[in-house]
């Protein structure tokens, strides 16, 4: 039987969201499972062009442990996530829009392009659904 | 005695299944792959890796703090 596929809205800055949507859609991807993250708000910042590792990532008490342990960096679970199964990453046209940004402004090859949040919800319908 | 051997000791979920995924690409059908981690959760986290990829755990051991796993390819 086909796992059910998993559709991530990621709109939160954190750190910590952002790591655990990381973690989430690697997992789900190398598992056989198929995984679509929308990133929107907030967390379009974190996935700025060659952005400094120093101030890519803000968060809290946790985010600060993450940093101190050399926890695996979250753009580089993302990637791994894409290179090892079936993972889509799209990004927010709206976010896009707001930030004036075009798609050359985000980290380059993790990104499927834009989408709307219509066609995300659409295409999510019948798989799991979590926001972050 | 498993064909490969990937150590992942020392580091966190989800990398040791990140790792285990990549080092199975290049271990044949029916062959075997021995894992090394560290990683507490490693336990059931393989278990569930195998069964969602269909690859079989033909055995999970724990020495000290290290657990150990084989795992054959089987698709």
């Amino acid at each position: 039987m086909a796992a059910v596929p998993l559709y991530i809205l990621l709109c939160s800055g954190e750190h910590e969201k952002i790591h655990m949507a990381a973690m989430m859609a690697s997992v789900g991807a190398v598992s056989e499972r198929p995984v679509e993250v929308f990133v929107s708000m907030n967390a379009i910042m974190a996935f700025a062009r060659q952005k400094p590792d120093t101030n890519r990532y803000r968060g809290g008490a946790f985010s600060d442990l993450m940093k101190q342990k050399n926890v695996s960096d979250s753009i580089t679970l993302f990637r791994q996530g894409r290179e090892l199964g079936d993972l889509k990453i799209w990004a927010c046209s709206m976010a896009l829009d707001v930030t004036g940004w075009d798609e050359d402004r985000l980290e380059s090859d993790l990104f499927d392009g834009a989408l709307g949040l219509t066609k995300f919800l659409s295409d999510a319908e019948g798989g799991q659904f979590i926001t972050l | 005695m498993a064909d490969q051997t990937l150590d992942v000791k020392g580091l966190n979920c989800p990398l040791p299944i990140l790792r285990a995924k990549k080092a199975l690409k290049d271990v044949t059908m029916g062959g075997t792959l021995l894992v090394l981690a560290t990683d507490p959760g490693s336990v059931k986290d393989f278990e569930a890796f195998c069964r969602a990829t269909g690859n079989e755990l033909i055995e999970s051991t724990t020495e000290g703090n290290v657990f150990s796993f084989v795992i054959k390819r089987m698709s």
